[in-house]
């Protein structure tokens, strides 16, 4: 048989897409994230790396590393960890588990979307209408206020859709922290208020810094019984900007003593989103001194010593995050709220799997019967794989997340890919009259026009509902234009080869 | 042998374009008295109006117990049990509401006595003017892509009646398939919406393929060349309702949102048959054969 141009074409798209989607069968577990703070980001351990062993025990999946983590710090002693990597070697102390998140090496770049992997998807909307500029601030904001929290595995985009309404887009991989509903929508408005007069708020303007991570100056003090079980107080230190610590001084300085001399008449009210959260008592000695570290301290409690403890600790990580941050210029709502169990997304992708197998095989029989030739049969499902192929490249190469509209758009580009083979079939099998090269060229016609219609019906998808569908539009578009582009005159040339 | 059923078909040919345009006048009516009774063309889920949507895996519980429970205290509820494809096995169960996640979460894990979280559930919720935002727009898309379809096929065939014959076909189908989702009762979700959109595709494809056969080929009667788009149409019709029917099969218990989209295609598919080889081969038959046969 001679490999025409467009058979190159083809079979150059198809070497193309596999490297796209670069099979991999490496074991280990791949680092997705390392927070600041950790030890061993201090000596270069970088997300992408392949975790291959910990202490000398291999490890070959996620499983294997909480496992592994989960045995050396059940009692908060300080141990020594070796991480090897593919790379490299890194070694800490710590009496705690490293913060690094892991997940299992993709045997592919296929990357799939949350609702088949398991997830959160948050879509928010603020209260206000808001313009691009303000839109992509409050991204930054969210970004900041998400990774200082310690979730860098995050996506966060800006969206708008078909009637102009922006939308903020959240989504989380894997497991989704129990408080993010708070955490997004929280505006996080922090201010800490003598009497009645502002001192500072949250945010670098004048909160140069904030401890957190370190036992010297943050840290759960003590935990006691209350009536309803237990409580725990925590404290840290921030570190005010000069203007703020100034601006602090002056308002101590017109104070008076309380009865006891030991603190001043007023105290240190603490306000999150404009709830006093807690108040403070000013030492006597702070009077009127220009002073940059102040003490925050706050409480958290539970039914249990351990869900208090638990509790305070999470209440001190929001506090944190706030003050650090600042706080977002309006309101947000969460107008949509989805919570995918990774289960959910299993049972999808092998039913869509067998569904896909199944009606491939089925259409095969469906043109073998109709046909009767056995060789145009087997081009032509080579063909569809071949377009699920590309498709599946592209989307790899573009860094596209496989959802559940992405797949049902693979599903329909089969179908029509289907359809236009047996348009080319037909025409080759037509009475002869004219030269196959011209009935070839009336069925490229036929296909180009509905690629056409298909196409510009696509379109307002992109948009509509903001972005939810997009997959479904962009697998399509991706799907039939390889057909037009490729598959199809590659197939037409299979044909004509068979015809002569 | 050969002359008899082409006689016949030139007889009787406009039955074939009269039968499907009652249907859609009829469909018309229908939908139009749908709407008033209903306030919409469609029966809308918790997608469309906003609400909840709880997926539980639980292999035990009674599913009719819970649902009757849930409906006691949620009215407006419902509960669709999800099975194993091979073995039938239940595996967990969905459910529906429009309350909010805080309202029917709590009650709900009372009934079950577990909490629910990522290991064993997924929730949905959406708030009901986003819901319905987003409905409006999907509405919009499927008119704007209907448009643009047009607008493309009057570009390729730069004539009216042909053109229009396309047009109408695809609009029948889409109506025609709208009453019977209606009749069957489909709660439609956003992604049953978005199925009326690919059926856009779908059906303009073979009506693509009889015009462009009858108008710029020469070879043969008009007859034998729409047999031959027939044979070659009915092919892709009858291919694309395997795969979906297929599909449908597989997915039956495992994803409301699939089956929906399935149920819908497959439908249109049905109507596509009868549209564009009785409604778009008569009117095109008419065109060429009032024009002397010689376009």
């Amino acid at each position: 048989m001679k490999i025409s141009f467009r058979i190159w074409v083809l079979i150059i798209a198809l070497l193309l897409s596999l490297i796209a989607i670069r099979p991999s069968f490496e074991s280990g577990v791949i680092v997705t994230s390392v927070d600041l703070d950790s030890p061993f980001y201090q000596q270069g351990l970088k997300s992408g790396e392949i975790i291959k062993s910990i202490n000398g025990q291999e490890i070959t999946s996620k499983e294997d590393y909480s496992n592994v983590l989960g045995g050396l710090f059940n009692n908060g002693e300080e141990k020594r960890v070796d991480l090897l990597t593919k790379t490299n070697e890194y070694t800490a102390l710590i009496n705690d588990t490293p913060q690094i998140t892991v997940d299992n090496v993709p045997s592919s770049r296929i990357k799939t979307g949350l609702d088949l992997r398991g997830g959160a998807r948050a879509l928010v909307q603020p209260d206000i209408e808001i313009t691009d500029a303000q839109l992509s601030d409050l991204v930054e904001v969210s970004r900041n206020r998400f990774n200082v929290y310690g979730l860098s595995d995050i996506n966060l985009r800006g969206v708008t859709d078909l009637s102009g309404n922006k939308f903020m887009m959240i989504e989380i991989a894997g497991a989704t922290p129990a408080d993010l509903e708070e955490l997004i929508s929280k505006q996080g408005k922090f201010e800490a208020k003598i009497g009645n007069e502002t001192a500072f708020v949250g945010g670098d303007e004048d909160i140069r810094d904030v401890c957190r991570n370190d036992a010297k100056c943050a840290a759960v003090t003590s935990c006691f019984p209350t009536q309803e079980g237990f409580g725990c107080n925590f404290a840290f230190t921030i570190y005010l900007s000069s203007e703020a610590a100034e601006r602090h001084a002056a308002m101590t300085k017109v104070l008076s003593l309380d009865p006891t001399g030991q603190y001043l008449s007023e105290k240190l009210y603490l306000y999150v989103d404009e709830k006093e959260v807690d108040s403070l008592l000013i030492s006597a000695s702070l009077r009127g001194q220009v002073t940059t570290e102040i003490s925050i301290q706050g409480s958290g409690s539970g039914v249990t010593r351990e869900e208090a403890l638990t509790n305070a600790k999470a209440d001190m990580k929001k506090l944190q995050t706030i003050l650090l941050t600042g706080s977002l210029p309006y309101k947000l709502n969460i107008v949509r709220l989805d919570t995918i169990s990774p289960h959910l997304g299993e049972e999808f992708t092998n039913s869509i799997l067998l569904a896909g197998v199944a009606s491939i095989f089925l259409v095969s029989v469906v043109i073998f019967i109709r046909y009767r030739k056995f060789k145009a049969s087997l081009v032509l499902l080579l063909i569809s794989f071949s377009e699920i192929l590309i498709i599946l490249g592209v989307a790899s190469f573009i860094g596209w997340n496989l959802d559940l509209p992405s797949i049902a758009g693979i599903l329909a580009t089969i179908g029509t890919g289907v359809d236009q083979q047996i348009v080319i079939l037909d025409e080759a099998e037509k009475n002869k009259h004219t030269s196959i090269k011209q009935r070839m060229k009336q069925a490229l016609f036929v296909i180009m026009s509905a690629y056409m219609t298909s196409v510009v019906s696509l379109i307002p998808l992109y948009k509509a509902g903001a972005g939810l569908f997009k997959g479904f539009a962009l697998t399509t578009i991706i799907g039939i234009t390889a057909g037009v582009l490729i598959t199809r005159p590659a197939f037409a040339d299979f044909v004509k080869n068979m015809e002569k | 042998m050969e002359q008899a059923p082409k006689n016949w078909y030139d007889k009787h040919y406009k039955l074939g374009f009269i039968i499907p345009v009652l249907f859609l006048v009829f469909s018309l009516i229908y939908l139009v008295i749908f709407n008033i009774n209903n306030g919409d063309l469609i029966y809308k889920d918790v997608s469309l109006t906003g609400g909840t949507v709880i997926t539980v895996f639980d292999s035990k519980i009674d599913t009719n117990a819970l649902e009757s429970f849930l409906l006691g205290k949620f009215p407006d509820s419902s509960l669709e049990k999800l099975s194993e494809i091979s073995t039938g096995e239940q595996k967990g169960f969905v459910i529906q509401t429009t309350a909010e996640v805080s309202e029917i979460r709590p009650v709900l894990e009372d009934y079950l006595k577990y909490s629910l979280n990522q290991d064993n559930s997924s929730i949905e919720f959406s708030g009901s003017s986003i819901s319905t935002g987003f409905y409006g727009q999907l509405r919009l898309a499927i008119i704007l892509a209907f448009l643009f379809m047009a607008i493309v096929v009057f570009i390729i065939f730069r004539t009216f009646i042909p053109s229009f014959a396309v047009i109408l076909s695809a609009f029948a189908d889409i109506v025609m398939t709208l009453v019977v989702v209606d009749l069957l009762g489909m709660k439609l979700s956003l992604a049953g919406v978005i199925a009326f959109l690919m059926l856009i595709g779908y059906s303009v494809d073979t009506d693509i393929l009889l015009t462009t056969r009858l108008l710029k080929n020469r070879e043969g009667t008009v007859n034998e060349r729409i047999y031959g788009a027939f044979k070659t149409g009915t092919t892709m019709t009858l291919t694309a309702i395997v795969a979906v029917g297929t599909s449908l099969v597989v997915i039956y218990n495992v994803s409301e949102v699939l089956r929906q989209i399935f149920s819908i295609i497959l439908i249109g598919l049905l109507f596509d048959i009868v549209n564009t080889w009785l409604t778009n081969a008569s009117i095109l038959k008419w065109y060429v054969d009032s024009k002397g046969g010689s376009i």
